[in-house]
């Protein structure tokens, strides 16, 4: 009796460790962010939000269209800087620590960060985009246990993500990259989810190295003006 | 089976309701400060690079430090290992695929203070997620050597457990990449495998040394028929001995090494009667004697790493008490020079990049070298803080200080908080050797520092001069006991009063000038357990480090000084209440509760709420027992009952009390911190930042910063600041959904520790605590959707500023830079301008604190008082500068509004721009205005580097410094305000007239603007 009690326990406990394995996981996330079908309709978004800093606000507009351009904007201090990513090119102009002119990313770097204009969460296209994904196990984020999953790409680049249990929303987000021989880290943590038009679900509170960014708006399949994706000569 | 459900559910819910109801995670943003230093760090144990990899990529293993990696040859480490055991024994990186890496945790350096391992961790990514594959019980493992062709292939050679018999030692196969192993040579439980060769031109060829050795709390034994030398031809399934040439057994430990690039040539050091250096040109078939130079036979079994070049079979390394390198072989050796500065002496570990065998990395018992020139001469590691402490002291001083003793790193002395953080230079030395207790005397300028074995000082810390102050024995009296970490300890109650413990209790009371004896020997005095000038076995080893039947820890109760307490490395506790008159021995009273008999006594804390209650705690580990014992009586020590918790882990060094909320408790173990907020029912594990296997050796709460100290055996000073959450956290407020704590005066000034510019590159350094106290609140549950903002309103409920507040469970800590919102700056300049970032700091006052937890509002006080300590800003001067200030940012406001005025004009006239591109007017009403915001502000297109100083850039230099004054303002610096707003003034009017110039000849563009 003693011996059956003691398998049962181990028995249930390891149901509550690893019942969930990681395709639930990911469906359960897909579900909670607003489910694949939702996300399909959506082609472009434009985001509005701001950082602050010390009281002053940092304002910044994304505009996104799917497997197509991204750009943001950030204006500090009555400077406007910009990032513009398309399929075929790149830019960056950030005059905040003395940059004269836009200056171009290299063929390469369009090349690798072209996974980056998929509008769609990153666990809808790892697949397409011959990423993989492991369970890794659980792992603390300001006081919740979470799932932590880590995605690779063909490059080797790493991107772990922690999953709330409790929502299946990704709280916090780390990814290592090395650039001309030099390693980074960046730390993004998401809160503060809503359900927006069209069902899909977003947070409105992306924290990280920057400073904390409070979305404002999000706009869904708004028109972009496609000049908009070339610098200003 | 539904009745089983039911059973198993009853079960698992009962030890649901035994888990602590609050966690670590719960004070996650309570980052804990780990101090170093990296000015002297700790012992390395193993050492691995990627080969292919330009030597940029190091593993280095510690003592008690866990694992840390480099990826830029040393300039900088991260450590890798923080949520394991922190004793590594030795570490393999598969070259074939190195994001491969083994650690096998229980380090092999088998000397009294080693620390044990709980298995073996696998990596396959480099090390950001580890696995642990198993072999948990073998204690202390030596080497992993992974197949040269076949990486599935892996070889473990595990001296095994030190302190008792273990079947677990031997040398262990893996066939599958260490998922499962197998035991393939043992000989007995006494007899372990110290060291493994394989021949990377014949895999199949394996030579592993066999090594019997124990110790005992008062004694060592190193040595014994089992040791062998022994080769396998077949991958391991057959070993033969080898003995052709060797010298007649027994051996102790032996220490061997082959050429990579021909493998016949061997060498090994073989510990025996009269140990030697052995060489071997057939592959370990004959063997002949060729030196016994001091530092190539000195302490075989602590000194047991012997390397031959990757490429070169001539050149041999031996990294022993001193480093010595051969250029023939072995049979001469070379002392590494001198040149550079001293190399910390005890070395255990090398690595040598294949690839360009200049370059080596060193490990000694304190810290990592790197040599360019093979090995003659060493730069220091400064960046890895892994310093072995075994007890804190703290003062009580502004900022306070922290005292500690090290091993094989002397005794140092750092301040909690300094300008610019503590870095290495931080860091100051009070005394030598070994060094244990180090004690800060109430007088502000002595401190107590000791060397092994008792070896005492008082030491002047303003002239680092030191006095022996060790009481000496009469002739009356047997020889006095000092154990290794002898206690040195200052009354809680009264701290004029100086302790120390040989056998017999000391007392001082002017600072250790006369000693009283105050008790006769506390300990058995077991005379079997006195016979250390015996100990070491083959080779004699008594460096008191196993003095025996001494006493261990001393503690005064808090409540009256009258009240002391006794314990011994023997197992004896005994108490006076008369201030040593009488003693009564309580130990036959523990065992009753579950201690083993004999357990050394490792630290007492007498209650500081109730003078019969004090909490204990015994470690039995020398005897093989790593089972954590605490214990607690309130009845002086009649009755006991063992506090215990699934949580915790090994033996237990340290019991600290709260200052003020008896129910809090923390308890230091050779594997972790834990903290109880209920008394002791329920216990959790300290993260925050501290390793979560840390050997915690010491634990100190400051009385007035509530921080809690930590002396680590491997991690350095850790210090956790202002645990005041964790004290105020009760059950009331556990069940509330949200709770915001009262947050305490804030002194308005910017900080207290002053600017200490950057931090010099190569050096461990770590910030200073906040220093303006957060607001703080506790959230029962993370807020998934929904926001939280903290806002502050002054006392007219003007809304002073909003923050973003955190939505973590538990608690929250946010920060208020105590200013209000900085002012709005205009669009056009080619410059940033701080002033866009800048307020002045609020005045003395009430205000309030609403924080909107989605639609709910908590509302607390926050009061913010004048800084008095600072005698450069009175009241009224401080009202000035804040006025000043406020006047500045009403004309930087105005700067900004005439921008934007003429920014606005700008865009109308140029807004269709064929038309403009014609319109000659527009043209020279353009450049008229522009002509004004060019004196306005930076227009230029230029570097960061150019100082284009316009209106603007002048009135934001200025507001900047009112902005951050914490004194009276200059007669300049009031006057360039007046200044300032006249050369406004100027270009306001310049303004003007370009509008009226220009107006009558843009009708069209009035009509549009409304002008």
């Amino acid at each position: 009796m003693k011996k059956l009690i003691s398998t049962l326990i181990i028995a249930l406990l390891s149901i509550n460790c690893f019942s969930q394995n990681l395709d639930e996981i990911v469906k359960k996330h897909i579900d909670a962010v607003g489910g694949k079908d939702n996300w399909a309709k959506v082609k472009s978004i434009k985001t509005t939000g701001s950082v602050k800093a010390n009281g002053a606000d940092i304002k910044i507009v994304m505009l996104q269209v799917d497997k197509k351009a991204s750009r943001q904007d950030i204006a500090v201090m009555g400077m406007n800087g910009y990032n513009i990513l398309t399929t075929t090119e790149g830019w960056s102009y950030m005059p905040f620590g003395g940059q004269t002119k836009p200056e171009p990313l290299t063929p390469d770097d369009v090349k690798k960060s072209q996974d980056e204009l998929s509008i769609l969460p990153d666990f809808l296209t790892y697949k397409e985009q011959g990423k993989k994904i492991e369970y890794i196990g659980k792992d603390d984020v300001d006081g919740t246990e979470c799932f932590k999953i880590k995605m690779t790409n063909k490059e080797k680049k790493e991107v772990t993500y922690y999953i709330d249990p409790s929502t299946y929303y990704i709280i916090k987000q780390t990814s290592k990259d090395t650039k001309d021989g030099k390693e980074y880290e960046n730390t993004s943590s998401m809160s503060n989810y809503k359900k927006l038009d069209g069902g899909i679900v977003c947070p409105y509170n992306i924290s990280g190295g920057f400073g904390e960014m409070e979305i404002v708006s999000m706009e869904i399949n708004p028109k972009i003006d496609e000049a908009l994706f070339k610098i200003a000569k | 089976m539904n009745k089983l459900s039911t059973l198993a559910l009853t079960i698992c819910t009962s030890l649901a309701i035994a888990q602590s109801p609050v966690n670590s995670s719960m004070f996650g943003v309570m980052e804990a400060r780990q101090l170093g230093p990296g000015t002297m760090s700790g012992r390395i144990t193993a050492i691995e690079g990627v080969n292919n990899d330009e030597g940029k990529t190091i593993y280095i293993g510690t003592a008690g430090g866990g694992v840390w990696k480099s990826t830029n040859a040393g300039a900088s480490y991260k450590p890798l290992f923080d949520k394991y055991c922190q004793s590594i024994g030795a570490l393999a990186i598969d070259q074939k695929n190195p994001s491969t890496v083994f650690v096998a945790t229980g380090e092999s350096n088998m000397r009294n203070s080693v620390s044990i391992g709980n298995g073996v961790y696998k990596t396959t990514d480099a090390g950001s997620n580890w696995k642990k594959i198993g072999l948990d019980s073998i204690e202390h493992i030596s080497k992993i050597i992974i197949h040269p062709t076949n990486s599935d292939i892996i070889y473990l050679a595990a001296p095994g457990a030190l302190w008792s018999n273990s079947k677990h030692r031997g040398l262990y196969k893996s066939a599958d990449g260490g998922q499962t192993w197998d035991k393939i040579f043992y000989i007995d439980d006494k007899t372990g495998c110290a060291d493994l060769l394989i021949d990377p031109t014949n895999p199949q060829i394996l030579f592993a040394s066999m090594w019997q050795f124990r110790r005992q709390p008062f004694s060592f034994n190193s040595g014994g028929k089992t040791s062998g030398l022994y080769k396998s031809i077949d991958g391991g399934k057959t070993w033969k001995e080898i003995t052709n040439g060797l010298p007649p057994k027994p051996f102790g430990r032996i220490a061997m090494t082959l050429a990579p690039s021909d493998p016949k040539q061997m060498i090994a050091i073989v510990e025996n009667a009269k140990t030697g250096l052995y060489i071997s040109a057939d592959g370990g078939e004959t063997w002949k004697n060729q030196g016994a130079t001091m530092n190539t036979v000195a302490r075989p079994f602590y000194f047991s790493t012997i390397v031959i070049d990757p490429k070169d079979p001539k050149r041999v390394y031996r990294p022993a008490f001193q480093f010595a390198y051969s250029s023939d072989g072995g049979y001469s050796f070379t002392e590494a020079s001198g040149d550079g500065g001293w190399v910390h002496s005890d070395m255990h570990a090398l690595w040598i990049n294949p690839s360009n065998t200049n370059v080596m990395y060193l490990g000694t018992d304190g810290g990592v070298y790197m040599s360019v020139d093979k090995g003659i001469t060493w730069h220091f590691n400064h960046a890895l803080p892994v310093g072995q402490f075994y007890h804190v002291g703290i003062d009580l001083k502004e900022p306070y200080n922290v005292y500690g003793g090290l091993q094989d790193n002397g005794s140092w002395t750092a301040p909690s908080a300094a300008p610019g953080g503590i870095g290495n230079a931080s860091w100051k030395r009070v005394g030598g050797g070994d060094g244990f207790w180090t004690v800060p005397d109430i007088d502000g300028k002595t401190v107590y520092s000791e060397y092994q074995g008792g070896n005492m000082s008082r030491v002047n810390i303003e002239t680092a001069k030191a006095e022996n102050i060790q009481p000496q024995k009469t002739s009356k009296e047997e020889k006095l006991r000092w154990n290794w970490n002898t206690p040195i300890v200052t009354g809680s109650k009264n701290p004029k009063n100086l302790y120390v413990g040989a056998q017999y209790l000391y007392k001082s009371t002017d600072q250790g000038r006369n000693w009283t004896k105050i008790s006769e020997d506390l300990t058995t005095n077991d005379k079997k357990k006195q016979e250390q000038e015996e100990s070491g076995g083959l080779s004699a080893d008594n460096t008191s480090a196993e003095n025996h039947c001494t006493i261990f820890t001393i503690a005064e109760s808090s409540l009256d000084e009258n009240l002391i307490f006794a314990g011994t490395d023997d197992g004896n506790l005994q108490y006076s209440a008369n201030a040593g008159t009488t003693w009564t021995n309580v130990t036959p009273n523990i065992a009753k509760c579950g201690v083993a008999k004999g357990a050394w006594v490792s630290s007492i804390q007498p209650s500081q709420f109730d003078k019969n209650t004090v909490y204990v705690t015994f470690e039995n580990h020398m005897y093989g027992d790593f089972n954590t014992y605490l214990t607690k009586s309130t009845d002086l020590g009649k009755t006991w009952v063992r506090i215990n918790s699934p949580e915790f882990t090994s033996f237990a060094h340290k019991i600290k009390e709260d200052v003020e909320n008896k129910n809090l408790l923390f308890l230091g173990t050779e594997m972790g911190l834990f903290a109880t907020v209920d008394g002791g029912a329920t216990w959790f594990r300290m993260k925050n930042n501290i390793p979560e296997y840390a050997l915690v050796r010491d634990i100190q709460i400051h009385p007035k910063t509530h921080d809690l100290v930590l002396a680590t055996h491997g991690r350095g000073i850790i210090i956790l600041d202002d645990i005041r959450p964790l004290r105020n956290l009760t059950k009331e407020i556990l069940d509330q959904d949200f709770y915001l704590f009262q947050t305490p005066d804030i002194i308005l000034n910017n900080g207290k520790f002053g600017w200490g510019g950057s931090e010099i590159s190569g050096d461990w350094s770590v910030g200073n605590p906040s220093e303006t106290p957060t607001i703080n609140y506790y959230l029962k549950q993370r807020l998934s959707s929904g926001k939280i903002t903290v806002e502050i309103y002054d006392e007219k409920n003007n809304l002073i500023q909003s923050i973003p507040g955190t939505v973590r469970r538990g608690i929250n800590m946010i920060s208020w830079n105590l200013r209000g919102l900085p002012p709005k700056v205009a669009e056009g300049s080619t410059k940033m301008d701080v002033a866009g970032f800048t307020a002045p700091m609020v005045l003395p006052g009430n205000y309030t604190v609403k924080i909107k937890v989605k639609d709910k509002d908590y509302t607390g006080t926050i009061k913010c008082i004048h800084d008095n300590e600072n005698k450069d800003l009175s009241p009224e001067d401080r009202l000035l500068v804040y006025n000043k200030a406020l006047q500045l940012q009403t004309l930087y406001n105005q700067v900004n509004n005439t921008v934007d005025s003429i920014n606005i004009i700008q865009k109308g006239l140029k807004e269709d721009s064929t038309a403009y591109s014609k319109n000659k007017n527009a043209q020279v009403f353009y450049d008229d205005l522009q002509k004004v915001k060019a004196e306005l502000m930076a227009t230029k297109k230029t570097s960061i580097f150019a100082d284009e100083e316009r209106v603007r850039e002048k009135i934001s230099s200025l507001y900047t410094n009112f902005c951050g004054m914490e004194s009276k303002p200059n007669t300049t610096q009031l006057q360039a305000i007046d200044d300032l707003q006249s050369e406004y003034n100027t270009q306001k009017t310049n303004y003007k007239k370009a509008i009226t110039k220009n107006i009558p000849k843009n009708l069209e563009l009035k009509k549009k603007l409304g002008l």
